[in-house]
């Protein structure tokens, strides 16, 4: 059984319940073992670093710290706090004396030192380089059965942080739809941010970009979309009718989490996959 | 070289002689139909040659590229040849014609081309030219490097000197020199080059009348002092006595084109400085031919390759937009070929548009491949397309999809105007401008543009980007708000505002610029940038810092200043964000109405997220302290374990939250 270091992210165990109700099951089925990581924070998103940079790097270090206690790689289900985990490891890990520096900070305030030695993963790279898309098809008991399109985000599309999937045109989520029983949909704009850092201060651009990446997928014939990023995941779906309203396009679209389409394929949580596939069929493209 | 095996005649020849016309020893027209002539072929036949026999000894080597050419040229498309290398017969495809492409190979260095009697002369004894240059962003510095390996063709020993660091006193043992620089600010010299310019302006009893020069002075006419660093040492050199070989060359922001008619001619004038400092002007013209005549030799006989720069050929489907603007019509161009690995974007660019579609239009750099405009979107990488290699673009697949640079109006197929970007730069005026002057010298008694080193590497790493344009592109928001200045234009403000020699009052406006609408907040996600590569992270990171010095400057004001301030207390206070606190605190009353105005509140209550789950969730949400009012309460958020240890971090490290 592979074993990682949970990260949930900021949203996992707050907004989004959803993702902590299927993640567990889908792990379980898939021979993934998720090691809590005892009094981990938050990674500071994109916000704290826009106050202090070194702050949030301290408060990463520390949640590595915490991994590295487990011997365990960080799993999330969350493309930002990927991107924002990738991001900071590569600084500590590339700079010795950043390092240095950090964990002097670190081991005043919590006795903690971070060696440098864990990585961190999304859970789409783990699904298709780790577990295998054969694995995964074996074990679907309810195939998809729809035209599905995948938002990777901007945040892990990085060289580097989107293990060997290409960062600008990847494929990994379609492989791994088609791999579910459904019908994977490609759209331009499946990289592009949505502005999700900044929801709550900037209206009208973001209101945009959210439309643009719901518009286009609905437009290339997604009944589905399905977020790898938490956080994307309310401009994708609670913000979506704001988005319509701000562009006059066309935003109607079922909107889940990576982790919902894994659990819902294997057969878990029937119910809501009933109701998702009734709305995906009504409202879907 | 192209080697053709195999050639024949398919049927429906109209016997119209273009291709005897083009290459008379291979097809002869009959009343029948064209045919392949008995003496090239190894069968010894004359007809349509329909067995495909193959092309007698090396015929096919040295007739290779005129059959093609014969074969592309035939009206009806009956002629078909096989390569000897692909195996693979020629056909013309409508969708993804294939073609051979010809892209310069990687560079090498010469061996020295034979000297004639007239300019024995000259060639003879020491041959050293020195090329100088004040750089600011590496422009200058870019052509003083393609000076320096142009000038071997014309039998010099170039070497390229910076001008930092460099003693005025050893200008005068100098023959030879070419100066190139660029102009910074309001007619500034580079920050390299302001040393040197103090040395000589205080410097007395220079005499150079040994050392002939020429500058070539890079600007921006839309400043008043367009190119007056490389004016004043055109001065100041022929002040000290100096001889002026070749008239200084202004070159705009546009600066290739000028610059390569001045380093032609001042190259092929000051090699004719024999080794006793004579200029020969009478072999001027000779020193031309033998340049030119030493650049076929480049390529011929060319004594050193660097291996480790050439790639194999790569089989290429390049896939680009075309947009025609007499029409209005918009589309995609496929082509197919086969093309080193080492070529750059533009080379590929170059030989499509020479040998495929003359009509594709781009933007090129001819020189330094440093042109900021070149930017192009490549399988959705912001990239220069005169730097960027074939090879690295194609890492997943064999496939290019070409795409103008996102966020700028497109003038045809690749180009893009960059008009409204140099608009918003004129507006936010990023020149230099500093606080009054006492002479050269500010009022704290420092020089006039001179700051210490570690400053101004400091300055210089904030914005060290290969192209403004192109961190321009990069961003996913820029056209969501025309009045977005974008995060180049923002970088370029940040940058000038970190200057230590700017003016309090310019410092003072560009912060406000930089805080209100337009400035860093308008950029949506920055990591729309830092993923693409080295010039994004810079970018980003530099607006990073940017918006860390706005929080504390302004006081956490307006909603990216209580974003941070709550984000950061509400980790600090649990551990984790607490996102039904921030809503309120961050929208405050009128942001909240406008949710609930828009769905976005009666959608969450309504549990589309849940997808059936509980529905108290949906509630939980709807659970509200009054909008901004007191302190954020520790509402849902239990603490994390060992919470203590996050909040002894935010005590060590930052106590404003």
């Amino acid at each position: 059984m592979a074993k990682y270091s949970y990260y949930p992210g900021n949203a996992a165990r707050q907004s989004c319940l959803e993702v902590e109700d299927t993640i567990q099951p889908m792990s379980s089925s898939l021979g993934i073992q998720l090691i809590e990581m005892p009094g981990y924070s938050s990674d500071g998103g994109d916000v704290i670093k826009q106050s202090n940079k070194f702050l949030q790097l301290v408060l990463n270090a520390r949640n590595f710290a915490i991994a590295e206690e487990n011997g365990h790689d960080i799993i999330t289900a969350c493309a930002s706090a990927h991107g924002n985990m990738s991001d900071a490891l590569h600084r500590l890990q590339s700079d010795a004396g950043l390092l240095a520096e950090v964990n002097t900070t670190l081991e005043k305030t919590t006795g903690k030192i971070f060696s440098g030695e864990i990585q961190t993963h999304h859970l789409l790279h783990i699904l298709v380089e780790d577990i295998g898309l054969d694995t995964i098809r074996s074990k679907v008991t309810n195939p998809l059965d729809m035209k599905v399109a995948g938002y990777y985000g901007s945040m892990m599309q990085r060289e580097g942080f989107c293990a060997k999937d290409d960062p600008f045109n990847p494929s990994y989520f379609e492989q791994l739809i088609e791999a579910l029983g459904g019908t994977p949909v490609d759209y331009q704009s499946k990289t592009a941010s949505v502005g999700a850092p900044s929801l709550l201060t900037l209206d009208k651009p973001v209101m945009q970009m959210t439309a643009k990446v719901l518009s286009q997928a609905k437009a290339a014939g997604a009944q589905l979309l399905v977020s790898a990023c938490t956080l994307s995941h309310a401009n994708l779906d609670s913000y979506q009718n704001k988005a319509r309203k701000h562009t006059g396009k066309d935003t109607n679209l079922p909107v889940i989490h990576l982790s919902e389409l894994v659990a819902f394929a294997l057969g878990y949580h029937v119910d809501r996959f009933a109701q998702l596939r009734t709305r995906a069929l009504v409202i879907g493209g | 070289m192209t080697i053709v095996a195999k050639v024949w005649i398919e049927e429906d020849c109209i016997t119209c002689d273009a291709c005897a016309d083009i290459c008379p020893e291979v097809f002869d027209i009959t009343d029948e139909s064209s045919f392949i002539i008995a003496d090239v072929r190894e069968d010894g036949a004359f007809n349509r040659n329909e067995t495909k026999s193959p092309l007698k000894g090396d015929i096919g080597a040295q007739l290779g590229e005129i059959i093609i050419e014969a074969a592309e040229a035939c009206p009806v498309e009956v002629i078909q040849y096989e390569l000897a290398d692909s195996g693979q017969s020629e056909a013309i495809e409508e969708e993804a014609p294939v073609a051979e492409v010809e892209v310069a190979a990687a560079p090498v260095s010469a061996s020295a081309p034979v000297v004639d009697g007239a300019l024995a002369s000259v060639m003879e004894g020491e041959r050293e030219l020195v090329v100088m240059f004040g750089s600011q962003t590496g422009n200058a510095e870019g052509l003083a490097a393609a000076t320096a390996k142009k000038a071997s063709d014309y039998g010099l020993q170039a070497k390229v000197v910076d001008m930092d660091g460099y003693d005025l006193k050893n200008l005068a043992q100098v023959k030879r020199l070419l100066l190139i620089t660029s102009t910074w600010g309001e007619g500034e010299m580079p920050d390299n080059a302001e040393a040197l310019w103090q040395s000589a302006l205080s410097a007395s009893g220079m005499n150079l009348a040994n050392t002939h020069f020429s500058v070539c002075a890079i600007g921006d006419s839309s400043y008043d002092e367009f190119c007056k660093a490389g004016t004043d040492w055109d001065e100041k050199l022929s002040a000290f006595g100096g001889q002026r070989i070749h008239d200084i060359q202004l070159c705009d922001v546009d600066y290739e084109p000028p610059y390569l008619l001045w380093v032609n001619e001042a190259l092929s004038r000051i090699a004719c400085v024999d080794e006793s400092g004579t200029f020969q002007v009478e072999l001027v013209d000779s020193m031309k031919e033998y340049a030119s005549g030493s650049a076929d030799d480049v390529a011929d006989d060319g004594d050193f390759a660097p291996g480790q720069v050439q790639q194999s050929d790569m089989d290429i489907s390049f896939k680009i937009f075309r947009y025609d603007p007499a029409t209005a019509s918009t589309g995609w161009d496929e082509f197919a070929f086969s093309i080193p690995g080492h070529a750059t974007l533009q080379d590929a660019l170059l030989a499509i548009k020479g040998q495929i579609d003359g009509s594709l239009t781009f933007r090129t750099s001819h020189v330094t491949g440093t042109n900021p405009l070149t930017g192009i979107k490549a399988n959705g990488r912001i990239v220069m397309a005169d730097t960027v290699r074939v090879v690295d673009l194609c890492t997943h697949a064999m496939e290019l999809k070409l795409e103008p640079m996102p966020g700028h109006e497109v003038i045809k197929d690749l180009m893009v105007s960059y008009d409204e970007w140099q608009q918003h730069r004129l507006k936010s005026k990023p020149w230099m401008q500093s606080d009054p002057r006492i002479g050269d010298r500010l009022p704290n008694g420092m020089p006039m543009g001179a700051i210490p080193a570690a400053e101004a590497t400091a300055l210089h790493a904030i914005n060290a980007v290969m192209s403004h344009q192109l961190i321009q592109g990069m961003s996913d928001c820029y056209d969501s708000d025309s009045k977005y200045r974008g995060p180049g234009l923002n970088l370029l403000e940040w940058a000038r505002s970190q200057d230590p020699r700017v003016g309090s009052k310019q410092r003072k406006a560009i912060m406000e610029s930089l805080q209100t609408h337009g400035g860093v907040w308008d950029e949506a996600d920055l990591s729309s940038l830092s993923r693409h590569g080295k010039s994004g992270q810079i970018a980003a990171d530099s607006l990073y810092d940017a918006r860390s010095r706005l929080l504390a400057e302004f006081n956490f004001i307006g909603r990216p200043g209580r974003l941070a301030k709550n984000y950061a207390r509400s980790v600090k206070s649990s551990g984790n964000v607490n996102e039904t606190t921030l809503y309120r605190t961050v929208l405050g009353p009128f942001g909240l109405a406008s949710n609930i105005m828009n769905g976005v509140s009666l959608r969450m209550l309504l549990g589309f997220t849940r997808n059936g789950g509980p529905i108290m969730r949906g509630f939980q949400g709807m659970l509200v302290p009054p909008a901004g009012i007191g302190k954020i309460p520790n509402m849902f958020n239990a603490r994390i374990q060992n919470h203590h240890e996050v909040v002894a971090i935010f005590n060590e490290v930052d106590t404003r939250f």
